[in-house]
């Protein structure tokens, strides 16, 4: 499981569990799974998608992905829930 | 009895008064409850980019980054003040004010030149009476900041300091420690100083570089400094109004009591020198 959370400079928008993330970032989605190796990667404009039990999608644009040991932060200054 | 009627007259407006900043009192401690909220809500964002930032930074980089620039003398600085657009909140804009002209105190002393921004009405009004140009003025940040406001401000800042016109950029504003801890505080924001933390020796896949994503985030980094300073100064002003409002309120029922006990007085002696009149016309009339 991954540990995820979206955050944008005024709120928290999304905390919890997800099985994947498919984050939109500068040049193309990238998928993430457990296990994947530490990453930090800058995003791009689209749609950001947690799956899993409580599966969430928001528009991103800017701003960056990290994980590192199956936590995934996803920090921009732009995201709305769609 | 002249006193008395005096004395109704000042009991009820001093009632009203009362009336008045309780009412104020309670509005400033539920507005105070959402500002803190915020403060709190902008604090993981904060800590993630400070993170990031901090496991990528080094040395041999930052020369190449024009927002780290540490320029060798600085000729011209912005001095960005925030305050707030009302009053009524004891000592909080004063106490703004004061650091502000401390910084600029300072900076002018070492012979840099001082461009001021200001926002919120108080601060505007002090400067503009003692006759200081202003770089820009903004009132339109209400109770609820938001992070498109700090960029409408920072971002000229930062394309200046890009080009080089300004060699470094302060924020003037009030910390928000605890609502009783509300410090008037001078930043830094440009050159940013790169936070610095042990153990950030991961070794992370970087897409598509250290560079680019400095890039990136260098100026969120800013833009997010003058967010908390915006954030962080409207909680300590609904905290500032509360504590003032709450002391308004406890003066007021001191001076009602006190003013209370003067008219029952002067109320009881007036009786008894009304009794007094009646006994001693009555004794005269059957004497």
């Amino acid at each position: 499981m991954l540990k995820v959370s979206v955050v944008s400079p005024e709120a928290t928008l999304y905390q919890g569990d997800a099985t994947s993330v498919v984050a939109p970032a500068f040049d193309g989605e990238v998928g993430i799974l457990p296990s994947h190796a530490p990453m930090i990667t800058v995003l791009g404009h689209g749609i950001l998608r947690v799956n899993g039990d409580t599966p969430a999608r928001f528009t991103v644009s800017g701003g960056f992905v990290q994980v590192v040991d199956d936590v995934v932060r996803v920090v921009t200054e732009k995201a709305t829930a769609v | 009895m002249a006193k008395g009627r005096e004395l109704v007259g000042r009991i009820k407006t001093t009632e009203n008064t009362r009336k008045i900043t309780r009412t104020m009192e309670m509005v400033a401690t539920s507005k105070l409850k959402r500002s803190s909220d915020r403060v709190a809500a902008a604090r993981p964002y904060a800590q993630a980019l400070g993170d990031v930032i901090s496991s990528l930074f080094n040395a041999e980089l930052a020369e190449r980054f024009p927002l780290l620039r540490q320029p060798v003398v600085e000729r011209r600085a912005a001095v960005l003040l925030v305050t707030a657009n009302r009053g009524l909140c004891g000592g909080f804009n004063a106490n703004l004010i004061k650091e502000a002209r401390l910084t600029l105190a300072y900076l002018e002393e070492k012979g840099v030149q001082v461009d001021l921004h200001v926002v919120g009405r108080k601060g505007i009004g002090y400067f503009r009476y003692v006759g200081r140009d202003l770089a820009s003025t903004r009132t339109d940040i209400g109770d609820v900041p938001t992070a498109a406001d700090a960029s409408a401000l920072v971002d000229g800042l930062m394309a200046d300091f890009i080009a080089g016109t300004i060699d470094a950029v302060y924020v003037v504003h009030s910390k928000f420690n605890s609502v009783l801890s509300i410090p008037p505080h001078t930043d830094r924001v440009l050159p940013v100083a790169a936070p610095t933390r042990a153990g950030a020796g991961r070794d992370y896949l970087l897409y598509p570089s250290a560079d680019a994503i400095l890039t990136e985030l260098l100026p969120s980094y800013v833009r997010n400094a003058v967010y908390r300073a915006l954030v962080e100064t409207a909680a300590a002003e609904q905290a500032a109004r509360r504590t003032a409002m709450k002391s308004a309120t406890d003066n007021a029922g001191e001076m009602l009591n006190l003013l209370r006990r003067t008219y029952n007085r002067a109320r009881q002696a007036n009786i008894t020198q009304e009794i007094a009149e009646i006994v001693g016309g009555a004794a005269a009339l059957q004497g």
